[in-house]
């Protein structure tokens, strides 16, 4: 069904798309990959329709806005509770569709000694499956939790997603 | 394995920092300096001065209005102020591009580097301890030993990475198994030989085991302690050492935090570390 993406893309570069620490980025454009680095305790949200061939990336610091409504206001892409509906919102706007859309999720992770006090990758993880939940949405792969600074991709002309660790990359 | 002392030389062919920082560490030590004084060490090095008016009117400093000169700075930040931008001036022209061995680029330190200043300032008045002197600096600078021992590492990088994976290592304790050193005391003597101020000394020497330091301002340490690993767990300027560190147990139950206060910390700062992080690329 699909093409090689090396065809789509005829030969043009790909252009990397940056997804930053508290930032959400979107793309139909086959010659992109969006990208986001050094995911520590923070969780990457990763979006693609098949159908469409778009795909959404948000890399979220925070479960919760509660405490801090301006910072969600200024910038939604802060927490999971205001940045991943957002997200779909945004997937939704270029013509996606919620049975359409496979979801995958990285990040997560935690310091060696991780007794609670300090966990917000475990904190991340736990207000994002919750909200799949009652969205009645499925996780379709993860590679979450662990020391583990995790950098992520999604390749929009084929929607795959490769999660690198300390050098090696392989594929979600 | 190479040798303690081959790492120590390697300080000696590090770019250093300008004269200035230097001179202004001596003035922010004596009482009777005036900010004429400072003036008159910063106002000849032009560069110095553009990057310092550049940081001091990023919005983290909290200025209403652009400076545009050194003394206008001092008036409005003080002398102590000005000498912590000045040192952030000067340090973030004195990173190599590329870090080896931690795998990092220039861009990833400074922002690793600002990220864990403007974290400890703002972690002392979340938990209420009056911000020990120089916190700014001494957060900024905790990881310069890092500038010379990267060399080494590189060398040794697939031992280093099976270690770091395989067992459940801290990356300060890989360096010592490798080179007999760790970047905590390669950076001591970095910041002596720069004659920095004794709280950069201190917080470089135990800002990875601060169970162990002795006659030191606690708070300090202790807040770039808990300031680093936040900036490791947020992903500000990821190097390979990452997440294979932990938070001292002694230090948690000092400062007293909990995951909320992390959590506004966390918050409260994004924006402006970006704002500083952006600005030496």
């Amino acid at each position: 069904m699909q093409m090689a993406p090396e065809m789509m893309a005829k030969g043009k570069a790909e252009t990397l798309i940056t997804v930053d620490i508290a930032d959400m980025k979107i793309s139909n454009d086959i010659g992109s990959t969006l990208v986001t680095y050094a995911l520590g305790s923070c969780i990457a949200v990763i979006l693609y329709d098949p159908v469409q061939r778009c795909g959404g990336m948000i890399h979220y610091m925070l479960p919760l806005s509660n405490k801090s409504p301006e910072k969600a206001a200024n910038n939604p892409a802060m927490f999971a509770d205001t940045g991943i509906p957002k997200l779909f919102e945004k997937m939704y706007e270029l013509g996606c569709r919620k049975e359409n859309i496979i979801v995958k999720v990285a990040g997560g992770g935690q310091l060696y000694d991780d007794k609670g006090t300090f966990n917000i990758g475990k904190r991340n993880y736990t207000v994002m499956r919750k909200m799949f939940w009652k969205n009645n949405i499925i996780v379709s792969a993860e590679d979450v939790g662990g020391a583990k600074s995790r950098t992520a991709k999604l390749r929009i002309a084929d929607g795959r997603v490769t999660i690198k660790v300390k050098g090696v990359e392989e594929v979600l | 394995m190479i040798s303690k002392e081959q790492v120590l030389r390697k300080i000696e062919s590090l770019p250093t920092l300008p004269t200035a920082v230097a001179q202004l560490s001596k003035l922010i030590a004596d009482p009777s300096a005036s900010a004429r004084d400072f003036e008159a060490v910063i106002k000849p090095d032009p560069s110095l001065t553009a990057n310092l008016l550049r940081l001091a009117n990023s919005a983290y400093f909290g200025l209403r209005r652009e400076v545009t000169s050194v003394r206008q700075a001092i008036t409005l930040l003080g002398n102590k102020r000005v000498f912590e931008i000045a040192a952030s001036a000067a340090f973030s022209r004195v990173i190599p591009s590329h870090i080896p061995g931690y795998r990092i680029e220039s861009s990833q330190f400074w922002l690793h580097s600002i990220a864990v200043a403007v974290l400890a300032e703002r972690l002392a008045v979340e938990l209420h301890i009056k911000a020990p002197g120089l916190l700014f600096t001494a957060g900024l600078l905790h990881d310069l030993g890092k500038l010379a021992i990267g060399q080494f590492l590189e060398d040794e990088q697939s031992e280093l990475l099976s270690k770091l994976s395989a067992e459940e290592m801290s990356f300060s304790e890989a360096e010592k198994e490798m080179l007999g050193t760790d970047h905590s005391e390669v950076g001591e003597e970095i910041a002596k030989q720069w004659d920095l101020p004794d709280s950069v000394i201190w917080t470089a020497r135990w800002h990875h085991n601060p169970e162990t330091m002795k006659n030191v301002d606690n708070a300090l340490v202790d807040l770039v302690h808990l300031a680093d690993c936040m900036a490791h767990m947020f992903g500000y300027g990821a190097d390979v050492g990452e997440l294979a560190r932990a938070v001292d147990p002694r230090v948690a139950s000092r400062l007293g935090f909990n995951v909320h206060s992390i959590e506004a910390v966390g918050s409260d700062t994004e924006e402006q570390i970006r704002e500083m992080g952006e600005m030496f690329k």
